[in-house]
């Protein structure tokens, strides 16, 4: 035992706490207890040993000598273990020679037995004087208070701790999440009791706050984590969310919100009124700067190859800004005409509209923009560069291609080996889809800007690769894939006989032939159907395709299948071809084919077509159109320069960067990926343009090209409420024109086009269509802008991070979403509001004023089904806005309550003065919210039911207007919140204070504070006070400079350390390093938190923790079971 | 409108019965009837509220103060239709339904419902028919009902008791089950078994009250 | 998937065709059920009245009926009657919630030798045909959709409140997506869900009838071609008497009130007589669309 002062002589005192411990603990009995144990010279009992009298019996006893270590049986440590300790000190000792019994919380107050009770204090007063007397002196261990101050929240309560520790001189960083500060106070019009505007009290403060030296105020940003910067002060990483708005620079003029053309609903009016993508909350914002919403890609753009902006330019068509809309079309796309006409749009497969009616025509509006321009130019290379680029094959990854190379300033030569130049564009696609002008006008404009193409050149022929690739940098080879696929059926050569690409090509190069009267098409695919309707316009009597599964399985666009049946094309599905009869002379004359029927799964994912043996029938015919796919023509090209190919008679390429084997080769389109559509193509153009260009340039071909062509977007839309309004049709010519190569699809008219435009849902929010940027004088919108983190270092933290109103949807009996003029509390807030949605007036959906209006309280309070406690601001902003809507309506109000809670100065008068107004109040919690009228009266109405308790009738009261007095939560993330800051949460979710009298804005967490609603519900006085109480916390621990720790840090024995290092991975502080001269563990007393980790892990027990030696812990347990 | 000397001028403690509201509460879950903060939510959105003579928060209410007689003569007890509208509504999950029904047979316990009161004989019909045969046949039912309460509603019931037949949809044929026996033996047991729990008293006063006749 | 079948006593008295429309509905969708043999009275709510621990009795005989007869790990009991749903489902939850409720029904039980090892599920055919079979597929068997037809989805209280999981207890959808699932339009009322007067209509007729009237007053000023139910009793009250609330209010009221199962039959082509269509007092009309399928 030590005798670091002496043999010890122990003081027992027990306290009475009033009646708290003596009416269950016979406190004589514990006393006498106490004198018989071990060491123990004196034992007393006093009323309070708290107060000074009380801690001066210590005293005494100390300085005369009687006692050199304290024992205080009283309540839990929490309360008083320091005063007692200041109490040891002050009497001459170490305040660690003193030890507490808990026989309060412990004992008294859990223990119904007075016997056992007793009992218990005997054991627990035992252990401690048996533990005491191992005490050693210590001393506690300063650390420095860093001056900076964290303050989380930019509501009331934030802005008033903000201003009070600035106005001290201490710098203080203001974090909000919301683009400015304000809170739920910024929202409100009037404060009960005394209904002054809120404005008038907020505003200046807000004003304050952005003008003081002291303070940096970080909108938009949000704590990522808070970690312990030392002993006591705190690294803490602020994301600052890219606002794409330069903070610094914008003067919230305004103009970006005048000219962006999306509008959304306005969360600060509570979706009552609207805002722009581009917006402040509201005109008195701080900081006065404007911010961008953007959710990310819109679906459409994200599935769409070459990332189309669609929502861009379908936004502008909406508001009539067509030449801006041309302009986002040509951004990424140099040949918008035709991709208006043929794409497969993949964007409209994706588009969010499709959940719920109809998706947007978008290939519709673009080809809307193209005719209504007809004549628009592409871009013009800004740069010029010598390298020369050769391109073999001038179809859409050719033409692409050559246009990415040309923006960057390359020149391009196109090689085309048939007389046009388009490829599968001009010969495979028939000209009442894609009329040819329409084709000319794309090329020329591209050859405009530079583009050279030759035609009627085969590579292979007229030049080879290799003399290419020794006269051009880089060679893309985009030759597409026009080889007929064959049926391998007998009698496929015989005359009659097309195949599907052979015959659009004549058509399309040598105009209409005769085919006969009846025509089979075989095939499921886009080109089959373009056939087959060619082969009508061709004069064909009948035209019929045959496919071998069936139409769901169909590989062309459902919106071509259904033109061809309008047109009269016939479909027969679950037939394959068999033999094609028929002789020399007659040509064709039918097709044998045989039933098949749907099984298993193939590679394609879609089911087999089976034949069913012995189910042949024959169809008779003049012509047999076979469109079942096509190869590339490898071969044409002559000599390959060794390049590799698949065994499908592609070419094999790097799919990054579509580089082949040979260096500076590259290749695309349908000669790498077989058949496939128009926009891929353009895709794999884009690709190989941007390889090349990295190529040429050295630089790495991979990196960074994850987001390249088409995927999904993560986020979703609720889409809840949108009215129904399925897709405007495009106008097309009549039925009977189409036997014509005249363009079926005549193309939406403006009128047209803005209503289907106007049907976009925003997903995005911003469409990108960078409109603000062009009126934006100081040039402060910055689309690239990226989130950027923040780290600060911080003595100290408050938290002001409010709260969030009670969702009424989850009370459907009260209606709110259902019927329209069911409003929440603070959505009327906003119309009284003068600078709200309706400016200041209080008016229905359908804007008349109501006669009645119904104001139900405790709408999710008070209600062990949501949240059982009272929200304590509901009764007093009830009354207040039934005097604004009496006073602005004159209607009857009625207030159905449960209880008036209106305690709190000049409250009660304020309930007062409106019962005197005339409000009714109704005693009796609303049973439901009901458009069931039972009389004629109540037509029209909503009919509020409840019992009036007082009265004892059930009432039935027909209103115009319900308001919910929705109860306060907890901010969603506050658990995530509390987690971060190392604090708990209390009944109900709320932030838990250390003390709800002693320590009300203090947390478990040293130098961490709580203030205003996030702590528990309370109104606007209360949060003002509670952050006026969390700044002068905060303030006295800076002046103070330092506080004193714990001193339970960990030390090593070292004559028992064996040096086997266990303990020093554990440290979450990392305070232990080894010490290789004596082989054994050494702990930094300065980084030691004292956790015990290491303690517990010592094997040899070397590693040991002041206040906590196994000693004494041996010893407490001891005292204990040495009693029972 | 009653008499005026009728009226009760005060209502003395000494005339409550202070063990009833424990006694209820000694239903499963029925110490949340102490719970009550008297909204009225259930009265309000009770369909029958508007014929009770009590409405239910009353009920509650007057159950806590003692008023035993009033509550075990109310007809609001005998009015529930056990809808459960109000005891999901609840604001502080007091299961009022079950609470009414705990009422209800106290009052047959005591005998105290009126006379040949239509709901309480049917509740008595009901239980005996089952307790002889497993099933019960609504047909048999009904006109035990009516001869035990008002002979006449049969007449004037007449006429929808034809349409039934011949829709085939009133057979007086008896149901049961097969196993009667069983039956009698799992209904014997409970009362048996009630030996020490709070529905041993509950077990004889039904018990009593079958014996007493309406 | 195989399920047994709790008719209790009413589906084989006065709302038989219930019974039918359940079965045939249920054989049109090729989902087998069983009845549950020598099956005894549920402990109905008016039992409940006289002896509440009887009734659970008498409701966990049926349970470990169900445990005896099904055999797999977990039973499930169809139980068409809102009534006998409800005492059923009670009886599960006070089993679990109350241990004395709990010791004495199992001491009951052993007295009549039987045992329930609490595995049966008990859950209403709404509850089946919404989340085991599911919209889309009912929609996929329909032969007959009841095109043009207005249709007044009334729950009552029991299949709702307040055990069921299946729905929402103020506004419950489901039997209005199977309508819509059947093609046939379905009004927004908010009485749904509101006491039709139970037995009441029986005994106190005075305050039964006019609970009755006002569900369908209501479902006519809505424009309801017919109100659909899943309660015998409901049934019965909004079916029977509508003369006398004619007579008692003055104004006509007339309106077929059937079972959701003798619709969802219809739709998928059973014929009306396996439905029990003719013991409608108030006949079906024809619809738009023809949605009488003639047998």
């Amino acid at each position: 035992m030590p005798e670091t002062n002496g043999a010890p002589k122990i003081g027992v005192y027990v306290c009475h706490c009033g009646v708290n411990i003596a009416a269950k603990v016979n406190i004589p009995e514990v006393v006498e207890f106490a004198r018989t144990l071990p060491f123990v010279t004196v034992a007393r009992d006093y009323k309070f040993m708290c107060s000074d009298p009380g801690q001066e019996l210590i005293q005494q006893d100390l300085r005369e000598g009687r006692v050199n270590r304290v024992v205080v049986a009283s309540c839990s440590p929490l309360m008083h273990e320091a005063t007692f300790r200041r109490a040891t000190a002050e009497g001459g000792q170490n305040p660690f020679f003193f030890h507490m019994a808990n026989i309060r919380e412990h004992v008294s107050w859990v223990t119904a037995d007075e016997h056992k009770a007793t009992e218990k204090a005997k054991a627990l007063i035992a252990a401690a004087v048996r533990r005491v007397a191992f005490h050693e002196p210590l001393e506690k261990k300063r650390v420095p208070v860093h001056p900076h101050v964290l303050i989380v929240g930019g509501g009331i309560a934030g802005i008033e701790a903000a201003l009070k520790i600035a106005e001290a001189g201490k710098k203080v960083y203001l974090v909000e999440r919301e683009p400015t500060i304000g809170g739920h106070m910024a929202q409100f019009d009037k404060c009960f009791p005394t209904l002054d505007c809120a404005a008038c009290i907020l505003t200046p403060k807000m004003t304050q706050v952005r003008a003081h030296p002291n303070i940096k105020l970080l909108t938009y940003s949000e704590v990522e984590s808070v970690e312990p910067y030392d002993l006591r002060n705190f690294k803490v990483t602020i994301r600052r969310k890219a606002r794409y708005v330069n903070e610094d620079v914008c003067t919230g003029c305004g103009l970006c919100a005048d000219v962006c053309p999306v509008t959304v609903p306005s969360e600060f009016d509570e979706g009552l009124g609207t805002r722009k993508a581009i917006y402040r909350p509201f005109p008195q914002a701080v900081p006065n700067v404007f911010t961008i919403s953007r959710r990310g890609t819109p679906p459409c753009q994200a599935a769409c190859s070459i990332h189309q902006n669609a929502q861009g330019y379908i936004t502008l068509i909406a508001h009539g800004k067509f030449k801006e809309a041309l302009d986002v079309i040509l951004r990424d796309n140099p040949l918008p005409s035709i991709c208006g006409r043929i794409c497969t749009h993949p964007c409209t497969v994706n588009c969010t509209r499709g959940t719920v009616d109809e998706p947007l025509n978008i290939p519709g509006l673009k080809r809307f923009i193209t005719d209504l321009f007809p004549d628009y130019k592409l871009p013009t290379p800004t740069k010029e560069r010598p390298e020369k680029i050769a391109i073999v094959g001038s179809g859409p990854a050719g033409l692409m291609c050559a246009y990415e190379l040309r923006q960057r300033g390359y020149k391009p030569v196109i090689f085309e080996a048939q007389p046009v130049a388009g490829g599968m564009l001009s010969v495979g696609i028939p000209s009442f889809r894609l009329p040819r002008d329409v084709i000319t006008k794309e090329i020329n404009r591209l050859k405009e800007i530079g583009i050279e193409i030759k035609t009627n050149t085969p590579v292979g022929k007229a030049i080879t690769l290799e003399q290419l690739r020794q006269q051009y940098a880089a060679v893309f080879i985009a030759i597409g894939a026009h080889v007929e696929r064959k049926l391998k059926v007998p009698g496929e050569d015989l005359p009659g006989v097309f195949g599907g690409i052979e015959f659009l090509r004549r058509v399309n190069l040598e105009g209409p032939f005769n085919l006969g009267e009846r025509v089979l098409v075989i095939g499921g695919g886009n080109s089959a159907v373009d056939a087959a309707r060619t082969a009508l316009r061709c004069g064909a009597k009948e035209v019929t395709m045959v496919y071998r599964r069936t139409r769901a399985e169909m590989p062309a666009d459902p919106k071509e299948i259904e033109a061809a049946e309008e047109e009269g094309v016939k479909m027969l599905f679950l037939a394959a071809p068999k033999t094609i009869l028929g002789n020399k002379e007659t040509g064709v004359t039918a097709l044998e084919c045989l039933k098949m029927k749907l099984g298993a799964p193939d590679a394609s994912g879609r089911p087999a077509p089976e034949p069913i043996p012995g189910s042949e029938f024959v169809l008779s015919c003049d012509a047999i159109i076979v469109t079942i796919g096509q190869v590339p023509d490898i071969a044409s090209l002559g000599e390959r320069l060794g390049l590799e190919t698949t065994t499908w008679g592609t070419f094999k390429v790097d799919d990054v960067t579509l580089e082949t084997n040979v260096p500076g080769v590259f290749a695309g389109g349908d000669c790498v990926t077989g058949p496939d559509v128009v926009v891929n193509a353009m895709y794999a153009g884009k690709k190989a343009a941007i390889s090349i260009d990295r190529y040429l340039n050295k630089l790495d071909m991979r990196a960074g090209r994850e987001r390249e062509g088409p995927y999904r977007t993560e986020y979703t839309i609720d889409t809840s409420g949108t009215p129904l309004q399925k897709q405007i049709p495009m106008p097309a010519i009549e039925l009977a024109r189409r036997r014509t190569f005249e363009e079926v699809h005549t193309g939406y008219t403006k009128e047209l086009a803005i209503a289907e435009a106007k049907r976009c849902l925003d997903c995005g929010i911003c469409c990108d269509c960078r409109l603000c940027a062009t009126v934006c004088e100081a040039k402060a919108i910055n689309y690239e802008m990226k989130d950027e983190i923040q780290e600060i270092v911080v003595g100290s933290i408050i938290l002001a991070t409010g709260f969030k109103l009670f969702d009424a949807r989850r009370i459907p009996r009260y209606g709110y979403g259902k019927y329209p003029n069911v409003y929440t509390a603070l959505e009327v807030e906003r119309m009284t509001n003068s600078a709200g949605p309706t400016g200041g007036e209080i008016r229905l959906r359908d804007g008349r004023k109501p006669k009645a209006v119904g104001i139900i309280h405790c709408v999710g309070s008070r209600d062990r089904n949501y949240n059982s406690y009272c929200s304590r601001v509901c009764c007093l902003y009830s009354l207040k806005l039934a005097h604004l809507i009496k006073e602005r309506t004159g209607a009857e109000v009625y207030n159905f309550y449960i209880d008036m809670r209106v305690p709190g100065k000049a409250y009660e008068e304020f309930y007062d003065r409106m019962l005197e107004e005339g409000i009714h109040f109704i005693r009796g919690r609303v049973a439901e919210v009901t458009d069931h009228a039972m009389t004629p009266d109540e037509e029209g109405k909503l009919v509020i039911r409840a019992e009036d308790t007082l009265i004892g009738v059930i009432r039935r009261i027909p209103v115009d207007m319900v308001v919910l007095a929705v109860g306060l939560e907890p901010q969603a993330d506050a658990d995530e919140v509390r987690r971060k800051f190392y604090i708990s949460c209390g009944s109900g979710g709320f932030f838990l204070e250390r003390h709800p009298k002693l320590a009300p804005v203090q947390t478990f967490a040293d130098g961490i504070f709580i203030a205003g609603a996030c702590q528990g519900p309370k109104d606007i006085q209360d949060t003002v006070a509670q952050a006026g109480a969390a700044a002068a916390e905060v303030l006295s621990l800076i002046d103070r400079g330092f506080v004193e720790l714990e001193p339970n840090t960990a030390f090593i024995q070292e004559e028992l350390c064996s040096g086997c290092k266990t303990c020093i991975p554990l440290c979450p502080f990392s305070a232990i390093s080894f010490n290789s001269d004596k082989g054994v563990a050494a702990i930094n007393e300065a980084l030691c938190k004292g956790c015990g980790t290491c303690v517990a892990a010592c094997p040899s027990g070397a590693a040991q923790q002041h206040l906590f030696t196994d000693e004494q812990i041996y010893q407490e347990i001891e005292g204990v079971l040495s009693y029972v | 409108m009653k008499e005026w000397q009728s009226w009760p001028r005060f209502r003395y403690e000494a005339e409550l019965d202070l063990r009833f509201p424990e006694e209820v509460a000694s239903m499963p879950g029925g110490r949340a009837l102490f719970a009550c903060i008297q909204c009225g939510t259930c009265s309000g959105t009770c369909p029958l509220g508007t014929y009770m003579d009590y409405s239910p928060r009353k009920i509650i209410a007057m159950t806590r103060a003692g008023f035993k007689d009033e509550v075990l003569h109310s007809f609001t007890i005998w009015l529930c239709a056990s809808c459960y509208a109000c005891a999901v509504e609840c604001p502080r999950k007091i299961k009022i339904t079950d609470f009414m029904a705990e009422l209800k047979q106290r009052a047959i316990q005591e005998g105290v419902y009126p006379k040949r009161f239509p709901v309480a004989v049917l509740a008595r019909e009901f239980f005996d028919t089952v307790r002889k045969r497993g099933r019960s046949t609504e047909s048999r039912l009904v006109l035990r009902l009516y001869a035990k309460t008002n002979p006449l509603k049969i007449f004037n019931q007449a006429l929808l008791g034809l349409k039934l037949l011949r829709t085939g949809r009133f057979s007086l044929r008896a149901e049961s089950v097969k196993n009667r026996q069983q039956i009698d033996q799992l209904l014997r047991a409970v009362d048996a078994v009630k030996a020490t729990t709070f529905v041993d008293r509950l077990a004889r006063e039904v018990h009593r009250g079958e014996v007493a006749r309406v | 998937m195989k399920y047994l079948y709790y008719p209790g006593c009413s589906l084989k008295g006065t709302s038989r065709g219930y019974e039918e429309s359940v079965l045939a509905a249920f054989e049109a969708l090729g989902v087998a059920v069983d009845e549950l043999e020598d099956w005894n009275c549920c402990g109905a709510t008016a039992y409940m009245a006289v002896d509440e621990m009887k009734a659970f009795a008498l409701a966990a005989r049926n349970l470990a009926l169900a445990e005896l007869q099904d055999g797999s790990e977990h039973p499930t009991l169809i139980a068409p009657c809102s009534g006998c749903y409800l005492v059923l489902s009670k009886t599960q939850h006070y089993l679990q919630e109350y241990s004395e409720v709990s010791r004495m029904i199992d001491g009951a039980l052993q007295a009549a030798r039987l045992r329930y090892a609490r595995t049966v599920h008990v859950r209403h055919p709404l509850d089946i045909l919404i989340n085991e079979i599911g919209v889309q597929e009912i929609a996929r068997k329909v032969r007959q959709p009841l095109q043009g037809l207005k249709v007044a989805s009334y729950y009552g209280c029991q299949i709702v409140r307040p055990y069921a999981a299946f729905d929402d207890q103020v506004n419950p959808k489901t039997m209005d997506n199977l309508m819509q699932a059947l093609g046939a339009e379905t009004v927004d009322w908010p009485l749904k869900t509101r006491c039709c007067g139970g037995s009441l209509m029986g005994t106190l007729p005075e305050v039964g009838v006019p609970l009755s009237y006002i569900l369908l007053k209501e479902a006519l000023k809505r424009g309801a071609d017919v109100v659909a139910t899943a309660c015998p009793l409901c049934q019965f009250n909004l079916e029977c008497y509508q003369d006398k609330m004619s007579h008692q209010f003055k104004e006509r009221i007339e309106i077929p009130v059937v079972y959701f199962t003798q619709l969802l039959g219809l739709a998928l082509g059973v014929s009306e007589r396996r439905l029990g269509m003719h013991r409608l007092l108030v006949p079906m009309p024809t619809v738009r669309g023809g949605t009488r399928p003639h047998a």
